[in-house]
């Protein structure tokens, strides 16, 4: 056994030796602006479909249509605290449908189903109308498609519904289909804010 | 409880629309009934505004435990290969990992991906890329630089669906083989150029034209799984087609190969000339009775094929005792 190091051993160790540091510094380099993480997230000032001002014009889809899994990592989400919890939700109904015998727009907006309108208290059923009702997303039927985002937009509704990615269904390609998609370019990747 | 207070309208609107007439009656017609959302105390009956339903993001010590779990794996695959000299271990590993990195993490982030968000990083001062995408882009290339490719071999879930279906290998010539490994810096060029291409018209082919993500899914588009399929079908008598000539990553890794510290022999003390090695390597890997380190994928199959080891391992060893 040769315990002096031969030229070529010399030589090995200092080409790996740059090999490794040049790795290092585009590593640094890379990282100089890296965050902790980088989720997909929807600009709601940017998508059609919550953007105010958008009024009148077809409701885009792509994030249910384009998404790699079979049911998008979109959702839409209400949020409670601006929802105008109306009797007839421009979002739950589709108000341009003829009046049933209840009064009532006889098709609902959301093409699975997936809202849910529940009475809050007790329901007066001579003045229905006069009551509050909350409107809730399951989660597992819906898949983004953002009509019911569309159809609570100011000023038809109060803006309360936005199209949100769910963190814990994205698979977070690296080439999302959606943000390849969006026309509006509202889908970006972004520090996640929690 | 809830009557009463102000609900200026159910019944105006109704009246809206029914005096528009219906087919003409666009949603902007209608007049929404309130204004502002109702407070709590204007719903009443203590009534609670429930909390927006929202799932947390992927905790911060899931993606630093899949790091790990990169770095434990090359490890372990590296002492296999290297040390144990195990097939049968490495099998084990490149099952765990393709269970792991293929279905669970359904194949995102992967190293070889993330040349393309390096790329963009370097060239495109406003995209941030996250430290994890960094540590899984050089952790396989730091591995490359002492061990060999560690990642091919028994971590990449790509290369593990590959191997294994790898039935009946048959030996590409030489020279077919050496030009279409040329074909990984082509797509490799190609993959970078698309990458660092303006925001409006990048592309991240890589991922674009991934064979088998669109399988560990269990979803995607029919090009993806049209490839895929093909490439299983090829690969079970070519070996690790995508890895050989396809994989721009593999480029990467075989060039920072030919410099590692350590590399697989297949002999290390005495042979027996027999040649079992080579004609068992389904990679074409071993050029006169050496791994190339190269093209070597760390698979440990040569390892299988040796007489010698067949003796002296502890396992087999161990196994014969039995029998």
């Amino acid at each position: 056994m040769n315990e002096k190091p031969t030229r070529r051993d010399v030589l090995g160790h200092a080409v790996r030796g740059a090999a490794l540091m040049g790795m290092g510094g585009v590593a640094a380099y890379v990282s100089r602006r890296a965050g902790p993480e980088g989720a997909w997230r929807i600009d709601v000032e940017r998508c059609v479909n919550s953007r105010h001002g958008a009024v009148g014009v077809a409701v885009c889809d792509k994030c249910a249509t384009t998404c790699v899994l079979p049911l998008s990592a979109v959702r839409a989400v209400n949020d409670h605290a601006k929802c105008g919890r109306c009797y007839i939700c421009p979002a739950y109904f589709e108000i341009t449908s003829a009046i049933d015998e209840r009064g009532l727009p006889s098709q609902k907006l959301c093409p699975r189903d997936a809202i849910r309108r529940t009475p809050i208290g007790e329901v007066d059923p001579r003045d229905p109308a006069n009551n509050y009702y909350e409107y809730t997303i399951d989660e597992k039927l819906c898949n983004g498609c953002g009509k019911c985002v569309m159809g609570c937009k100011e000023p038809a509704g109060l803006s309360s519904i936005r199209l949100e990615v769910r963190y814990d269904l994205c698979v977070r390609c690296n080439r999302c289909a959606i943000a390849v998609a969006c026309p509006d370019e509202a889908y970006e990747r972004r520090p996640v804010q929690t | 409880m809830t009557r009463g207070l102000s609900m200026p309208g159910g019944r105006s609107l109704l009246v809206v629309l029914l005096a528009c007439a219906a087919p003409a009656l666009g949603q902007y017609d209608y007049h929404r009934p309130v204004e502002a959302a109702p407070s709590e105390e204007d719903i009443g009956g203590g009534y609670v505004t429930p909390a927006v339903q929202r799932p947390p993001p992927r905790a911060q010590w899931r993606e630093a435990a899949d790091v790990a779990v990169l770095a434990a794996a090359l490890s372990l695959g590296a002492w296999l290969v290297l040390k144990r000299r195990s097939r049968n271990g490495l099998v084990a590993l490149t099952i765990g990992c393709l269970a792991y990195f293929g279905f669970y993490r359904q194949g995102c982030v992967c190293p070889i991906g993330a040349i393309q968000n390096v790329t963009v990083a370097l060239v495109d001062p406003h995209y941030a890329v996250s430290y994890f995408v960094v540590a899984i882009f050089f952790l396989p290339l730091l591995f490359a630089v002492l061990f060999g490719r560690a990642f091919c071999g028994g971590v990449c879930p790509l290369g593990a669906i590959q191997e294994l279906v790898v039935l009946r290998p048959l030996q590409v010539p030489r020279r077919v083989d050496k030009g279409l490994g040329w074909l990984r810096w082509v797509y490799l060029a190609l993959a970078i150029w698309f990458a660092a291409l303006p925001a409006v018209s990048r592309d991240f082919v890589i991922c674009r034209f991934d064979p088998f993500v669109g399988f560990f899914r269990f979803a995607g588009p029919l090009h993806m799984h049209l490839i895929g399929g093909g490439l299983l079908v090829l690969g079970l008598f070519v070996g690790r087609p995508y890895c050989r000539y396809v994989c721009p990553y593999g480029a990467l890794l075989s060039l920072l190969s030919r410099i590692s510290w350590r590399a697989v022999s297949v002999t290390p003390d005495k042979e027996l000339d027999c040649g079992l090695c080579a004609e068992g390597c389904p990679y074409g890997a071993i050029e006169g009775l050496r791994a190339v380190r190269s093209s070597c994928v760390s698979c440990a199959r040569c390892f299988d094929y040796c007489p010698r080891h067949r003796v002296h391992s502890p396992e087999r060893s161990a196994a014969s005792k039995v029998s």
